[in-house]
This record gives structure tokens, sequence and C-alpha cells, in this order.
């Protein structure tokens, strides 16, 4: 019993749901205001987003007379903050929270890491209009070129640590983060570089910013598979979205460079982490450059992360 | 009903904008895009946002005197906008149809079709008069929320 309510508590309050969601929203904000003062502006004040997500609660919801399905238009963007509140809270911290093993492993999270992009595929194909299925090809054409690198780097993270620990392969997110702690995060062992280089080019084309944001381009397909969406519905892309970029980042911490001393100061180590990861990540490149087009990303990602990635699988079978 | 009063003090902080170019010369547009509203004057201060839907949008800037080829796409664009919205008129054009006015292929002034919350006079308007007239859009849509 006691079980169900942790599991319920790591969902729903900390390290997912509550938690997880606001912290979001604030790496959210805190890149809208960074990217506004190094264009020379002052920008939004750091919980702009959370004010978005209020109003968008005022507005009405309304469903255009060309939808597919009412039930799967509605339904989708639900599966979508469904699906990335139990990521959340599969997400480790290193020294504060470890997930529950009951709750899944990597290969579940890798799973659940799809579901945003499916989401809002099947929400653009069933809102009837043009630009949505534009978005939905493009979004389906960039998730093909860009799991590939991540299932490559997940195998080589889970292999290395798999083979120092005795067996042959570990997928569980707190083995991983527990052999970092006693050996040194994979960040400085340079057999792991390839695979810290391909990470780098796959955060940004999963959280859909600018040089990846082609299915959701506002300027040439009017926000793609959101464009029919409105009010309480589209506060749910808002909120998957906030979600989604703790669950990445926090991935991302977890695999390469889960140091941090335990407790209060611990959870404050790995905020820094993830506003760095945010900010240098993210901010810094979105500002920086313009829009891909589809096929060039394409291209980008069978060329360079699947390389480095490759490269990084075969040096950690060799070694 | 204290908390609704609060949260929507709250909403009000986030206004996005939409244009409609209801065929406007594009002088009031230029001062919309890149004037008034995003890099050198910044609205973002006030949360303002572009958005590229009418679904998304809750202020919504009509240039233009109305033409009668654009009439019907304005009217309908209008329409598929959530409530609740604030029209503001931007330029002279919507208000009397400026320059064109009496012409047979403009249909201005736009206020018989659409109930106009803000207008902003002006050939283009001042970026300081379009922030002004969207602070005083944002004080309407406080009262409509």
């Amino acid at each position: 019993m006691s079980n169900q309510v942790t599991l319920l508590s790591a969902v729903l309050l900390f390290p997912g749901g509550l938690f997880a969601l606001l912290f979001g929203l604030a790496l959210k904000g805190a890149d809208r205001r960074v990217a506004a003062r190094l264009q020379g502006r002052v920008g939004p004040p750091l919980m702009q987003p959370l004010f978005d997500l209020v109003k968008l609660g005022f507005k009405r919801t309304m469903v255009p007379s060309t939808t597919a399905s009412e039930t799967v238009f509605l339904g989708a963007p639900l599966v979508g903050v469904v699906s990335m509140l139990i990521a959340a809270a599969l997400v480790p911290i290193s020294g504060v929270y470890s997930p529950d093993p009951m709750l899944g492993n990597l290969l579940v999270l890798l799973y659940l890491l799809m579901v945003p992009g499916i989401v809002l595929m099947v929400a653009g194909s069933a809102s009837g209009s043009p630009y949505g299925a534009i978005g939905f090809s493009r979004e389906m054409a960039l998730m093909l070129a860009y799991e590939g690198p991540l299932v490559l780097v997940v195998a080589a993270v889970a292999l290395r640590t798999g083979w120092s620990e005795g067996h042959v392969i570990s997928f569980s997110l707190t083995e991983i983060v527990r052999h970092q702690q006693v050996h040194g995060a994979f960040l400085f062992d340079p057999v792991m570089w390839p695979a810290v280089a391909a990470f780098v080019f796959f955060y940004p084309a999963n959280l859909g910013i600018v040089p990846f944001d082609i299915p959701e381009a506002e300027t040439e397909v009017l926000e793609g598979p959101l464009l029919e969406y409105s009010g309480p519905a589209l506060g749910l892309f808002k909120i998957m979205s906030a979600l989604k970029a703790v669950v990445v980042l926090g991935l991302g911490i977890a695999l390469f460079m889960p140091l941090a001393p335990s407790g209060v100061l611990g959870l404050a180590v790995w905020l820094v982490e993830m506003l760095v990861l945010m900010l240098v990540g993210v901010t810094v490149v979105r500002v920086s450059v313009g829009r891909m087009r589809i096929d060039q990303a394409f291209a980008f990602f069978l060329k360079w992360p699947l390389l480095f990635a490759a490269a990084s699988l075969a040096v950690v079978v060799v070694v | 009903m204290n908390i609704i009063s609060d949260l929507k003090k709250v909403a009000t902080k986030s206004p996005w904008l939409y244009r409609i170019n209801g065929g406007s010369c594009n002088g009031c547009d230029v001062e919309l895009a890149t004037t008034a509203c995003i890099p050198r004057y910044d609205v973002e201060r006030l949360g303002c946002q572009y958005c590229g839907s009418p679904r998304h949008a809750d202020i919504v800037l009509i240039t233009g005197p109305l033409t009668a080829h654009v009439k019907d796409a304005v009217l309908r664009l209008w329409e598929e906008i959530p409530e609740p919205k604030v029209t503001v008129a931007v330029g002279v054009c919507p208000i009397s149809g400026g320059i064109f006015r009496e012409s047979y292929a403009v249909c201005a002034p736009i206020d018989q079709y659409l109930p106009v919350d803000v207008n902003i006079p002006g050939c283009p308007p001042r970026p300081q008069a379009i922030i002004e007239g969207i602070a005083k859009a944002i004080e309407i849509w406080r009262e409509k929320l």
C-alpha cells in the first residue's frame, strides 16, 4: 500500500507531476528571457509560460468542423501529458531520487519519449487541416532521423555500465547512476565522448527548437499540428512540452553527469545543471541559427549524430 | 470567487496577438511586425506574442480598408478566433477607408461588420500609439474575460 502511495506521489508531485511542471515552465521562461536579452530586448517575466497556461484555461476550446474524429482530436493531448507525467517520474535525480523498478527502466523511458512526437502526428492529422498534415509528415521524418542516434547512445551507455558491472547490458537507470557515482561520470570518459556529442545534437531536435522546429514552424506551416487547437486543449500541449523539457534534459544528466551530493544540495546542483543545459544547448543555439529544411535536417541527423552514436557504440564494444 | 479574479488578473499578462491584413498597403503591417511589436519596443515585456494561428489569438489587429476582395475571408477568419477576444483596428484605413475612402473596391469602415474595441488612427500610426492601443486592448480584455 505504501509502495503505491510512493509511486503515485512520484508521478503526481515529485519529481514528476507538479514539481516537473513548474520547473519545466520556469526553464521555458528562462529560455525566453535569456533569448530576449541576447537579442537586446527586455523579455517577458520568468513565469510567463505559467501566465500563458492560466490564460489558455479561460479560453474556449473549438473543435474544427473538418476534424476526422473529435475523440482523437481532444484525446491526443491527454495521452501526451500522461505519458510525460510517467516519464518524469522515471528520471533519476542523483542523491535525491531514484525511480522505483516497478515503474520501469530505461527502455520504458525511451518508448515514453516517443509518445509526444506520435501525439503531435495524431493531433495534426486528426485536425483535418492541411497544415496539420504537413506538420504530421515533417514530424514523422524528423523522428525517424533522431530516434536512431538516441537508441544507439542509450545502448552505448547501457553496454558500458553492464560490462563493468559484470553482466552484458544494464537498462536500469538506478544502476547507471550508481555506476557513475563509483567509477566517475561518463562525461569525463573519452570512450563516451562521441555519445555525448550525439546526445547534444539530439535534444534540441526532440524539444522542437529552432534549427529543428520544422514540424511546428510558425512562419511556414503556422505551428502545424497545433494550428487548430485552442484554449485548454492547447494548454495541455504546453504542459506536455514543459514536462518533456525536464524529461529529456534529466535523461541527459542521468546518462552522462549524475554526480551530486545528496539532499537539498544535490537537488540544487541538479536544477543548475538542467538550467545550464537548457540555456547553452537550446537558447544560444536558437537565437544564433535559422531553421533547417526538413531534408537538410534529415540528412544532418543521418550523417553526424548517427556517425557519432555508432562510433561510440563500436568503441564501447571494442574497449 | 477571489481566486478566479486573481487568476483572471494573471491571465491578462498573456495576450497573444494575431494580425489580419484586410487589404492594407502594408505600411501598418510593417509598423506592427518590425517596429512596434517585436524587436525595438519589445511588447513581449507585456507577455505579448505573435501567434501563427487564429485559434491561439486573444487580441486581433486588423489593418487595411477591408477591400471587397478579402472581406469574406477576413470576416470568416475573425469568426475562427475563440472568445474572449478584443479587436483592434490599426491605421486610419479600417476606421474610415483613409486614402482609399469612397472607392468602389473598399468596404470600410470596418465597424459595420465587426465590433471594433480600440481604434489606433494614423497613416501609419506611430509605434508608441500602437503599444498604447494594445495596452488599452488588454484592459478591455480583462473585463471581457
